[in-house]
């Protein structure tokens, strides 16, 4: 795998869009989260006591891993949008065919694919840790690893939103088509459906089976970090949450190899 | 003693290895490439109909025939980027696999390269999938006339310099077989010319060719074996010189045809005779045809020959009567 990783850091190496999009990723991490801690820090010196313990202090440890994790995963189209942008220019060039031509068996152009795509998952996971850290010193607060486990949901996140990218991309093939799909079905599509299932059968409207959806599920292990007391309804089952990830991440990743290795290329 | 005993052992090993392997290339080793009853269907379209064909060791193979006849669809199942629909392929006698594809340079249908990496990139890309040193790029650039503008983007390419830089890619690791797709695609005469060059200097040095085209004239030129298809349906295949000619044609001319035809009456071994435009035509069965007898012939009749040639069918006439039945 080491050499098949290192023919693919070849390839990245020299794409501009790939890196303009980390880029981008990393320092819209930073900045989202500066953007909250200031709105945060102005809403409690120009208010009392009341809102002040309604807010809590979301970027003081341990709460900061929750509420740094939670705005950064916002972000997480950007690191799809990296996989998305690679996957089909291989399609575009047919230098996924070359490849293959080449000597790589189609399971292992798959399976590179999805070594690099754990990789991303693990680095933007380490960078949110470490912007956790930060905001949790600047905020003036002891360091400690209490609710250290957001970074994991975190990870699942990525690697969620990263696999249906892939996923995508392997079904559709071309990148404007990919990319429309993608931002339609992560920002629209799902929020709707979530809202109409959520609707149906009694429930009161903002809990109900629409929460286990393939995003829905991965995004609700880190809930609205936010007056905790006073939203209503219930918070789904972490473990449920955990079950549907895991096979919704099975899911992207039997169907992407499947595909790939059955397809016309 | 004893450590010179092991040198000679070990030698006497290492030559008859090496001497068993020449033996399976050459003797046993009975197919580069064999394809038995293939169908790919695109949809309710019919790509290939029941193609079988065997491409034997240091051979030119030529795939011939016309636009959408299926050559890149064969050579795209042979080399597992397309799915057949039924059929086997065998590649060195073997079910085909990654590693037997490490060992053939192909080039197929289109240069597919990184577009925002230069030559130099790209050739490495390919040589670490092939397992290749990249110590080998200079030489394939070089082969290739590449090497002044090997730091340069791939995007930035002629259409004609993509393809030469496809076949460097091919000649990386000096393969035993090579596949080329239309390699003549987009060069100019020159180039053309070149690449004919280098696939017989490839064929002289025992390398196996496979090679699909449509330019009749091409596989006349370089390849000993032929399989033409027509619309996914294989016409015929096999060696080139029984394929492609299976007559001979005389031409020959007088001053005085009429009487020229009255000799021949007495002239035996000739098929059949044509008058055609300003000359006589005389077919016979492949290399029966013995020009000084019918020189002879003639003068003893009281006719002196002014035009006396030996002519081959031409591929095209060939491709045409084969393809249009």
């Amino acid at each position: 795998m080491m050499h098949l990783l290192r023919i693919e850091w070849l390839k990245i190496k020299g794409y501009k869009t790939f890196w303009v999009l980390a880029t981008l990723f990393l320092v819209s991490i930073l900045g989202v989260n500066y953007f909250a801690y200031n709105i945060k820090q102005g809403i409690s010196q120009g208010s009392n006591g009341t809102v002040n313990s309604f807010l809590g202090s979301p970027f003081s440890f341990p709460n900061v891993w929750h509420t740094v994790t939670y705005f950064s995963s916002f972000l997480l189209f950007i690191p799809g949008l990296m996989i998305i942008t690679s996957i089909t220019n291989e399609y575009t060039y047919k230098t996924h065919r070359q490849n293959i031509i080449d000597g790589w068996s189609r399971q292992q152009f798959i399976h590179v694919k999805i070594a690099l795509i754990i990789i991303i998952a693990v680095l933007s996971a380490i960078f949110v840790f470490l912007t956790a850290i930060f905001y949790g010193l600047l905020s003036g607060s002891d360091f400690s690893f209490e609710k250290v486990e957001f970074i994991g949901y975190y990870f699942i996140q990525a690697l969620s939103y990263c696999l249906l990218a892939l996923l995508l991309s392997v079904l559709i093939k071309r990148s404007g088509l990919s990319i429309g799909l993608f931002f339609l079905y992560s920002f629209i599509i799902e929020n709707f459906l979530g809202a109409i299932l959520n609707n149906t059968g009694g429930n009161k409207g903002l809990n109900g089976p629409g929460d286990y959806l393939p995003l829905n599920s991965v995004d609700n292990l880190i809930p609205f970090p936010f007056f905790k007391g006073l939203v209503p309804g219930t918070q789904p089952s972490i473990y449920v949450l955990f079950a549907l990830s895991a096979v919704f991440l099975f899911l992207y990743y039997y169907i992407s190899v499947r595909k790939f290795k059955t397809q016309d290329l | 003693m004893f450590i010179f005993l092991q040198f000679i052992i070990y030698h006497v090993w290492v030559i008859s290895f090496s001497l068993s392997l020449i033996l399976y290339q050459t003797v046993l080793l009975m197919s580069v490439l064999t394809v038995e009853n293939l169908y790919k269907n695109y949809g309710s379209v019919q790509a290939l109909k029941n193609v079988s064909f065997s491409v034997p060791p240091g051979s030119v193979f030529g795939i011939l025939g016309p636009n959408g006849s299926g050559k890149t669809t064969l050579l795209g199942i042979v080399m597992d980027v397309l799915k057949a629909t039924k059929g086997n392929i065998r590649l060195f006698d073997k079910e085909p696999n990654a590693d037997q594809r490490k060992q053939i340079g192909t080039l197929l249908e289109t240069p597919n390269f990184y577009h925002y990496l230069s030559a130099q990139r790209n050739l490495e890309i390919a040589a670490a999938i092939k397992g290749q040193d990249e110590s080998d790029i200079p030489r394939v650039l070089e082969m290739v006339n590449l090497t002044q503008r090997k730091d340069s983007k791939f995007s930035t390419y002629s259409l004609g310099m993509k393809q030469r830089l496809a076949i460097a890619s091919c000649l990386l690791g000096d393969p035993h077989v090579m596949v080329f797709d239309e390699p003549t695609n987009g060069l100019d005469p020159v180039g053309i010319a070149e690449i004919r060059e280098l696939i017989k200097k490839l064929y002289h040095q025992g390398k196996t060719i496979i090679m699909a085209s449509h330019l009749l004239d091409e596989v006349e030129k370089v390849c000993t074996h032929v399989a033409i298809l027509k619309k996914g349906v294989l016409i015929t295949s096999g060696d080139v010189n029984e394929i492609l000619a299976n007559e001979d044609i005389v031409e020959i001319n007088s001053d005085d045809n009429e009487k020229l035809l009255m000799i021949l009456k007495s002239l035996n071994n000739y098929t059949k005779v044509k008058e055609a435009k300003n000359c006589v035509q005389l077919y016979y069965p492949v290399s029966t045809a013995k020009l000084g007898e019918i020189n002879k012939h003639c003068f003893n009749n009281g006719i002196v020959l002014n035009h006396l040639q030996l002519k081959k069918k031409s591929l095209e006439d060939k491709f045409f009567e084969l393809t249009n039945n």
